[in-house]
C-alpha cells in the first residue's frame, strides 16, 4: 500500500491536514513553503523583534537595580512581581508559537523551524532573562536563516545571547588572557564541546578532547554585554595564540572575531557535518533507521553546494525513500497537539479552536488563573445544597468564564505539552528532545494523548460526524480497521477521540 | 476561616469538589417559571431494553438469549407476570411498587437500517425525521414555546450543551473539564484500534495496567459516586430556578460479555433516578417526570460473544411522582417467528418522540400543533396519545 503524495506531504513533512487548506501537491510546493516561510515575520513575539530587544534591556535594568537594593523582603516581593510578568510573556509566546504552527499554511517550514530550534537547543529555564531571549532566538537567529546556507545559520545560532548564556560561553575566559588572569577565571568548554558534538561534526566523528579544548579557546572573546545583552567580541578575554582544531590553525598573537568565524565556517562545510546533519534530518522526518542511500544523497548535495540547506532538503524530497514506509516515525507531543488542533479547527461551539487559543494566550501562571484550593474547599464544606445562598453576580460569572477559558487554553496547550514531556523552549538538555519512536509511544503517552483528545472535543467540534472527521484528518492514511472502529463508536465524542487515538494519527 | 461569598459559580465549582473527582457528563439546565419539571437522560451506546426489561413470559426468549435471559428463579424481578426487571436495577423496585416508574417497550426513533450510533443519537436528540434534518435539539426548541423568564446567560461558554438542549435558547451548562476515564465499551474499541499495531497494543496494555492511569477503566465505585453526583446536582438545580435538566449515561454498547457489562450502566441508571428523587424531595418529585431514552435497541438474539449487536426497537423509561407508573406501556410486538424486524430486531410499534411529546404536553402545556411542527416535525401526536395515560 502506498499513500498519495499530498497525504505523505501533509503528514510526514507537515503537521497534518487542516480543513480548508490545500495540502502540498508537489516537492516544489513543499520547498516553496520554506522560501515563503523564511521571509515571513514570526507571529509569536507579542512585542516584535525590536520591541523584544527593548524589553530585555529593560529587564536587565530592573534586575540590576534589584541586586543593588538592600532590603530583604521588599526585594523578594519585587523580584516575584518581575518573575510573574516575565513568565506571563513567556507563556504567551509559547502559546503563540504553537498557534503559528497550527495556523500556518507553510507547515514544512514550520517543521524545519522546530527541527533547527531543537538542533541548536537552548532552554528558557537557564535564567529569568532567558524566558524573553529564547523566543527571540528562534525568531531572529533560526527562522530567517533555515533556508540559506548552513554556514549562516551556524553563525547566527552560535553568536546569539541565547546560545552564549545557555552553554556558558559568557563565563568563558582565555586562561592566560589579561581579562582571565585579572578575574581569575578560566576556560569554559561547554559551547566548544557542543559545537563539535551536537551542532556540527557529531559525536564519535573522530575529533578529540584536544580539539574540544582548542575550539573553546578559539571561541574565547565571544561574549555578551551583561548590560544590554548585545553579542560582542572582547579581545581582552580571548586566549592569545594559535589553536589547532582538526589540524587547522585559528587565532594568533592578536585575536579577533575572524578566528571563531573561520572555525565556524570550516565546521559548516566539513564532510562529517554534512553527514551528521543530513542523517539527523532524515531521522527526524523519515525514519529512525533512514535509508543510507538517501542520507548519502543529502550529504552529497551538502558537499556540492557548501551546505546550501535548500539543496539538502531537495535531495531528501527527491529520494524515493522519503515517500516510502509511511508512519515509521512517532508524532512527538508538539506534533500531536498541533496536528490535533489543525484537525479540529473547523469545529463549532465557541468558535474555532484557533480563535479560542488566540483569545486566551494569557493562560500563563496556572496558579493565578485557578481558584485557590482553600477557597474551593471552604465552599464545598459550607455548601449544603441551599440554592437560596447562591448570588447571581454577572461580574463574578464573567470572571469565572474568563478563568475557565484560560484554564482550558492552558490545558490544551502548554499544560498538555508539559505533561507529555515536550514543553516549548524547555528541552531537557543541549541535545534537545528525544527523537526515537519508543520514547513517545508509551502507556503514559497514550493516556495523555487520549485525555487531550477528550478534553479538546469537550470544547470544540464535538458535533462533527466522526466518520467525516476521520476522512478529513487522515484521508487515505486511515486503516480499514480504524474506519470500522470509528464508525462503531458508541457516541460522537468517543468516535472523534478514537480518530486522534489511532496509531496512524500518532505516526507520521 | 476566611469568609466565603456564595455565588452560583461557586456552588457549581464546589459540587465538583465534593465529588473529589470530576463528573463525566455535562448537565444542561433551563430555568423557567411553574412547578413542573422534566429531566431527560440520554442512554448513549444503545441500551438493550430486552435486558433491562426482560419478556421472560415470552416463549422462546430463553432460546434466543441462552446466557442473557433470566427468570424470576434466577434473580429477575417480576414486574407484571410477563416482564421482569434486570436485578442490576433492583434499587428501582420501590418506585415500581409506588407507581412512580414505568417502561415503554418497542419504541424507536424514525431511524432505520443503518444502525450507526452517531446518526441514531443525532435523530434522538434533534427530534427530526432523519439524520441532520434538524440542527438544534428538540428540548431547546421546546423552550421557545414554553413561557419562561427570559435572559439567563450560559454559565460556562467553554463547553457547549449536548445536542438535545442546544439551540437558540440560553441554557446553563455544567460540565467537568477532565472526564478522562474510559468506559468499558470504549476500552474494547481502543483494544481493537491497536490490535494490528503491536507497539501501540503494548503501550495500551501498559497504560491499563498502571494503577490510576487515565486509560484504566473507571473503578465501579467511583463511577457510581459520580453518577449520583450528576443526578444530585441536577436535583438541586431543579429545586431552584431550573425546570429542565438533561444528562447522559454511557457504557451501553454491550457487544461482548453483556451479562457482566450491562450491570454497571444499569446500576448507574437506577442510582441516578433514586438520587434525583432524594435530592428533589417529596414536593418537587411529585411534579417531576424523568425520561430516559436511547438511540436504538439491540438484536433480539444474542451474538457469538455473549453480547448483542445494534438493533431497532428499544425501551424507554419514565419515572417521577408526576407519572402514573407501575406499568409496562407500549404495544408489545412479540418476538416469535416472523415478528422481528429484518428477522433480527424488536419491531418498533411506536415512535419514542411521541413519548417525549406527551411529557412536554403534560408538564408544560406545549400544544400538539407546536409539538408536531416545531419540536418533532413529522410526528403524529394528539390528545389521544396512549402515552398521556402514563
Amino acid at each position: 500500500m502506498s499513500l498519495s503524495f499530498p497525504t505523505v506531504a501533509a503528514i510526514r513533512f507537515g503537521y497534518g491536514f487542516r480543513p480548508g487548506e490545500a495540502p502540498p501537491q508537489s516537492k516544489e510546493q513543499l520547498l516553496g513553503q520554506v522560501t515563503i516561510g523564511v521571509r515571513g515575520a514570526p507571529s509569536f513575539l507579542a512585542d516584535g523583534i525590536a520591541g523584544r530587544h527593548q524589553q530585555i534591556i529593560h529587564l536587565q535594568d530592573e534586575l540590576r537595580q534589584l541586586r543593588q537594593s538592600g532590603d530583604g523582603q521588599a526585594r523578594r516581593d519585587r523580584r516575584k512581581v518581575i518573575q510573574k510578568r516575565v513568565q506571563r510573556v513567556f507563556q504567551r509566546d509559547a502559546n503563540a508559537r504553537m498557534m503559528q504552527a497550527v495556523l500556518s499554511p507553510n507547515c514544512f517550514y514550520e517543521r524545519l523551524a522546530a527541527f533547527w530550534t531543537d538542533h541548536f537547543s537552548t532552554s528558557a529555564n537557564k535564567s529569568l532573562p532567558m524566558r524573553l531571549i529564547v523566543p527571540l532566538y528562534e525568531a531572529e537567529a533560526i527562522r530567517p536563516h533555515l533556508g540559506g546556507s548552513f554556514r549562516d545559520l551556524l553563525r547566527k545560532a552560535t553568536a546569539h545571547p541565547a546560545m552564549l548564556v545557555y552553554l556558558d560561553q559568557a563565563q568563558s575566559r582565555g586562561p592566560t588572557s589579561p581579562g582571565g588572569m585579572k578575574q581569575k577565571k578560566g576556560l569554559n568548554e561547554n559551547l566548544g564541546r557542543e559545537l563539535l558534538e551536537l551542532h556540527t561534526l557529531g559525536a564519535g566523528s573522530g575529533y578529540t578532547q584536544a580539539d574540544v579544548r582548542a575550539a573553546a579557546m578559539v571561541l574565547t572573546g565571544l561574549t555578551i554585554d551583561r548590560q544590554d545583552m548585545a553579542v560582542g567580541f572582547r579581545p581582552g578575554i580571548s586566549e592569545p595564540g594559535e589553536h589547532r582544531v582538526l589540524g587547522l590553525s585559528y587565532g594568533g598573537a592578536k585575536r579577533s572575531p575572524k578566528d571563531y568565524l573561520a572555525l565556524l565556517d570550516d565546521l559548516a562545510v566539513h564532510p562529517k557535518t554534512a553527514e551528521h546533519i543530513s542523517r539527523k534530518l532524515a531521522v527526524h522526518f523519515v525514519s529512525d533507521q533512514p535509508s543510507g542511500e538517501m542520507v548519502v544523497a543529502m550529504a552529497d548535495a551538502w558537499k556540492k553546494t557548501d551546505g546550501d540547506l535548500m539543496a539538502v532538503y531537495g535531495a531528501m524530497l527527491d529520494h524515493p525513500a522519503a515517500w516510502r514506509d509511511e508512519g515509521a516515525k512517532a508524532r512527538q507531543p508538539f506534533d500531536y497537539v498541533v496536528a490535533g488542533m489543525r484537525a479540529l479547527n473547523a469545529g463549532s461551539g465557541d468558535g474555532t479552536v484557533g480563535e479560542f487559543m488566540q483569545a486566551h494566550q494569557d493562560a500563563s501562571d496556572g496558579g493565578d488563573a485557578a481558584m485557590p484550593p482553600q477557597a474551593m474547599a471552604g465552599q464545598a464544606s459550607a455548601m449544603g445544597g441551599d440554592t437560596g445562598m447562591m448570588a447571581s453576580d454577572a461580574e463574578d460569572e464573567a470572571a469565572s468564564k474568563r478563568r475557565k477559558a484560560l484554564q482550558t487554553a492552558r490545558a490544551l496547550g502548554q499544560g498538555a505539552l508539559r505533561r507529555m514531556g515536550q514543553p516549548t523552549w524547555l528541552p531537557p538538555s543541549p541535545a534537545g528532545f528525544e527523537e526515537n519512536f519508543s520514547t513517545w509511544i508509551t502507556g503514559g503517552q497514550l493516556a495523555e494523548r487520549l485525555a487531550w483528545a477528550r478534553r479538546a472535543f469537550a470544547h470544540f467540534g464535538k458535533d462533527q460526524d466522526p466518520r467525516e472527521f476521520l476522512r478529513a484528518t487522515l484521508a487515505d492514511a486511515a486503516r480499514d480497521e480504524t474506519i470500522r472502529v470509528v464508525a462503531q463508536a458508541p457516541n460522537k465524542i468517543t468516535g472523534l477521540t478514537l480518530v486522534l487515538a489511532s496509531p496512524e494519527f500518532n505516526r507520521r | 476561616m476566611t469568609e466565603v461569598t456564595f455565588s452560583r459559580r461557586g456552588f457549581l465549582t464546589s459540587a465538583c469538589c465534593l465529588a473529589a473527582a470530576p463528573i463525566f457528563t455535562p448537565v444542561t439546565f433551563a430555568a423557567m417559571p411553574g412547578d413542573n419539571r422534566l429531566v431527560t437522560i440520554v442512554l448513549r451506546g444503545a441500551m438493550d431494553g430486552l435486558d433491562l426489561v426482560q419478556p421472560y413470559g415470552e416463549a422462546g426468549f430463553a432460546r434466543l438469549r441462552p446466557t442473557l435471559a433470566l427468570t424470576p428463579d434466577k434473580g429477575l424481578l417480576d414486574l407484571d407476570g410477563h416482564f421482569g426487571l434486570n436485578p442490576a436495577a433492583a434499587s428501582l423496585m420501590p418506585l415500581w411498587r409506588s407507581r412512580e416508574l414505568a417502561f415503554v417497550h418497542a419504541v424507536s426513533t424514525p431511524y432505520r437500517d443503518q444502525r450507526s450510533h452517531f446518526d441514531g443519537q443525532d435523530i434522538l436528540e434533534s427530534g427530526g425525521e432523519h439524520v441532520a434534518a434538524e440542527k438544534t435539539g428538540w428540548l431547546n426548541r421546546a423552550l421557545s414555546v414554553i413561557p419562561r423568564s427570559g435572559d439567563r446567560k450560559a454559565i460556562d461558554v467553554n463547553t457547549s450543551t449536548e445536542l438535545i438542549l442546544s439551540g437558540p435558547n440560553d441554557v446553563d451548562v455544567w460540565a467537568s473539564d477532565s472526564n478522562l476515564r474510559t468506559a468499558r465499551d470504549e476500552m474494547q474499541l481502543l483494544m481493537r484500534l491497536y490490535a494490528g499495531d503491536p507497539i501501540f497494543a503494548t503501550a495500551m496494555e501498559e497504560a491499563t495496567r498502571a494503577n490510576g492511569a487515565a486509560m484504566a477503566a473507571e473503578p465501579d465505585g467511583k463511577r457510581a459516586e459520580r453518577i449520583v453526583d450528576v443526578a444530585s446536582l441536577a436535583g438541586t438545580m431543579l429545586n431552584g430556578d431550573y425546570r429542565i435538566a438533561s444528562f447522559s449515561i454511557t457504557g451501553w454498547d454491550t457487544h461482548v460479555g453483556q451479562a457482566g457489562q450491562f450491570k454497571r450502566p444499569a446500576q448507574d441508571l437506577a442510582q441516578a433516578i433514586n438520587a434525583l428523587k432524594v435530592t428533589l424531595g417529596p414536593a418537587a418529585w411529585s411534579k417531576t417526570v424523568v425520561l430516559a431514552m436511547t438511540e436504538f435497541g439491540r438484536t433480539v438474539r444474542q451474538n457469538g460473544s455473549g453480547g448483542t449487536d445494534h438493533g431497532t426497537g428499544g425501551c424507554a423509561l419514565l419515572a417521577g411522582g408526576a407519572i402514573d407508573g407501575g406499568r409496562v406501556l407500549g404495544r408489545w410486538p412479540g418476538i416469535g417467528d416472523g415478528k422481528l424486524l429484518d428477522d433480527r430486531d424488536l419491531m418498533p410499534t411506536a415512535d419514542v418522540r411521541e413519548v417525549a411529546a406527551a411529557m412536554l404536553y403534560r408538564q408544560f402545556d406545549v400544544t400538539p400543533g407546536d409539538l408536531t411542527t416545531k419540536i418533532f416535525p413529522g410526528l403524529s401526536f394528539d390528545k389521544t396519545s396512549q402515552f398521556l395515560k402514563a
